[in-house]
């Protein structure tokens, strides 16, 4: 084939040219990671999660190295969005890829006032909803564990912005499929799947917990599975896209999101162990559909599922 | 924070040494970091698997065109550098870390090293004996075979205080006992585990003597952009453009990051 395989994907009325996003929390502002990766060559970065207030975050430690993982208990720790917006967000602006700004709150009403001021600034290209943050003392995780608080916090957001909604599950469900439907019925563009899982380390010579703020979330490869799967599921019960997230380090681990049902991946714990793994993924996608003579990412999408069809955000696509 | 020089650097292990009981000396041919790197700054060593997260190392030694990183093998990461040989290669992210300020105006100064933390301080002892001060290294480890590297700092012009625990070299107890013993110098510089710094920043900043302690953390990304590795400064201490949440944030201290706005700060700016 000689056209070059498209990997742009479409988010709502979000269009990126690479289907990666870096992970929220886990790419700074992207300035630190500008010397060390082409920012020309990722689809976007989800920027660290702004709360109402500004809050100084969890005790240290807040980072434990696990088998094929780690566990972090950040907790938040942002100027609040009354700084971001006069201080913060305008540095930003140079980056040459997109921006899609992230909120994490308390109530319904901290995510809607939140969104509805981040969302109307030029410099956002869209808003990720985080309700499903494991490391503020359980009220951040309430929301995306209850269908109807999920939906509730997307009406709410979703009455304050034209701009592409995604929402970033937890895994810490029993029933995922059902978070998805109530987001998606509340006016979600997108869905991202997972955010970290809930763990703990132990130090047992000095018999206490490893962070700070006990629990933790756990990312990396150790949670591959459970995402793999939680996209699976997600994937079948909406017809929004996902965005694929947890343990994502090479093609093949990307491959196993797209399979999945996934239509755009999130890279985020990679990143700290080699800042180049982004490009890497997109170089290697891009040669692995010339390889297999697929024009685009849609010819993957839900293809581990017989019976699942395609949502229309590829180019070329009708609707 | 991180400067302009820094970015991915593809290194060549060029000799591999070990220097006591899982003490490894790796140097590289490493010519753009080796010439950018100033003394206490560090880097983070992709791990060459790709299956553990990067580790961050202290730059021991700069000779031309090599650097060399000197660590101790404590787990699975440190082990698979410890793995590495002559020929194989390394890539590196860094220079990272503002370093010590060497700037040389103490005349007398004092370096404390605990353990690993001796990696830290090398380029420093070596900086501030060049601006002719007299340096007196304070170093302690566990026991006498986990003192390495003595007489490298000695070479370097520098008055060795040695201590360890269980007493088979040097002074037996902590070394900040022998620092506390010891006339008190115009300036310390020290890196080591958490208990020896604040033990030395109670001694500092209870004589006035202005100290830059070089902190050690669990890091995340070890570049800035996950606030992982944070530690309290004194909300007053803290300058207004450096990191914005201070003034956003009600409270006496802010957190600062170990990795970008350090990993040296000052005694006195520490809420500790
Ligand atoms: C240190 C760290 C901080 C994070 N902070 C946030 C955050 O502020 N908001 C958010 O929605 N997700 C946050 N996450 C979750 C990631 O964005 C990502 O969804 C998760 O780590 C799974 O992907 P990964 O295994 O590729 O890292 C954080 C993850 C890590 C490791
Ligand atoms: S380790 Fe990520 S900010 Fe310091």
């Amino acid at each position: 084939m000689s056209t070059v395989p498209s990997l742009a994907v479409r988010l709502g009325s979000l269009e990126l040219p690479y289907p990666t996003l870096m992970g929220s929390g886990c790419y700074g502002t992207g300035e630190e990671f500008a010397p060390l990766a082409d920012l020309t060559r990722i689809g976007a970065i989800v920027l660290k999660s702004v709360t109402r207030l500004p809050r100084l975050g969890n005790p240290m430690p807040r980072i434990v190295h696990t088998p094929a993982g780690m566990l972090n208990a950040i907790g938040l720790q942002n100027p609040g969005i009354d700084w971001y917006l006069e201080r913060e967000l305008h540095k930003y602006a140079e980056r040459p890829c997109k921006l899609i700004g992230s909120v994490a709150g308390f109530s319904v009403d901290d995510y809607a006032r939140v969104c509805e001021r981040l969302a109307a600034r030029a410099e956002i290209a869209a808003v990720e909803l985080n309700v499903s943050c494991p490391n503020v003392a359980s009220e951040g995780e309430t929301f995306g564990c209850d269908p109807g608080l999920t939906a509730e916090v997307v009406r709410a957001a979703r009455s304050t912005t034209d701009k592409t909604l995604i929402v970033k599950l937890s895994p810490n469900v029993t029933d995922i499929a059902a978070v998805a439907r109530a987001a998606e019925a509340a006016g979600a563009d997108a869905l991202a799947v997972i955010n970290t899982v809930r763990g703990m380390a132990i130090d047992v010579d000095a018999w206490r917990p490893r962070l700070g703020n006990v629990a933790g979330g756990l990312s990396g490869p150790a949670i591959r599975p459970i995402a793999v799967l939680a996209v699976y599921e997600a994937a079948q019960a909406v017809r929004i896209p996902i965005v694929g997230q947890g343990g994502i380090e090479t093609l093949t681990d990307a491959l196993e999101f797209f399979l999945a049902g996934a239509s755009a991946i999130s890279i985020g714990t990679a990143n700290f162990t080699d800042p180049r793994v982004p490009g890497r993924i997109v170089t290697e996608l891009q040669a692995y559909l010339a390889r297999r003579g697929l024009a685009d990412l849609g010819a993957l999408v839900g293809k581990a599922n017989q019976g699942f069809t395609t949502p229309h955000q590829y180019e070329g696509d009708e609707g | 924070m991180a400067t302009i020089d820094t970015r991915v650097h593809a290194t060549t292990v060029s000799e591999r040494r070990e220097l006591g009981p899982g003490v490894v000396l790796l140097t590289l041919d490493a010519a753009e970091l080796a010439n950018a790197t100033r003394p206490g700054q560090y880097v983070m060593a992709i791990p060459p698997s790709g299956e553990t997260a990067a580790t961050a190392l202290a730059v021991y030694e700069t000779q031309g065109k090599l650097a060399s990183l000197l660590f101790f093998t404590t787990g699975k990461r440190t082990r698979e550098l410890a793995a590495l040989h002559s020929g194989d290669r390394l890539d590196l992210i860094g220079p990272l870390g503002n370093g010590f300020d060497c700037s040389g105006d103490a005349r007398d100064v004092a370096i404390v090293a605990g353990g690993v933390g001796i990696a830290s301080v090398l380029l420093c002892a070596q900086r501030l004996v060049r601006l002719g001060s007299r340096v007196r290294l304070f170093y302690g480890a566990r026991t006498a075979e986990l003192l390495i590297e003595s007489q490298r700092f000695a070479d370097a012009g520098c008055e060795l205080v040695e201590t360890t625990d269980d007493g088979t070299r040097g002074a037996p107890g902590f070394v900040t006992d022998a620092l506390e013993r010891a006339p008190r110098p115009q300036a310390i510089y020290a890196c080591g585990p958490t208990p020896m710094l604040r033990r030395v920043a109670q001694i500092a900043n209870a004589s006035g003597v202005r100290a830059q302690l070089s902190l050690e953390e669990t890091f995340g990304c070890g570049i800035g952009g996950c606030w992982g590795c944070v530690v309290p400064l004194v909300r007053a201490s803290v300058q207004a453009p450096s990191f914005p949440p201070a003034q956003a944030v009600n409270g006496d201290f802010v957190y600062a990051r170990i990795c970008r706005e350090g990993p040296v700060f000052w005694a006195h700016e520490l809420r500790w």
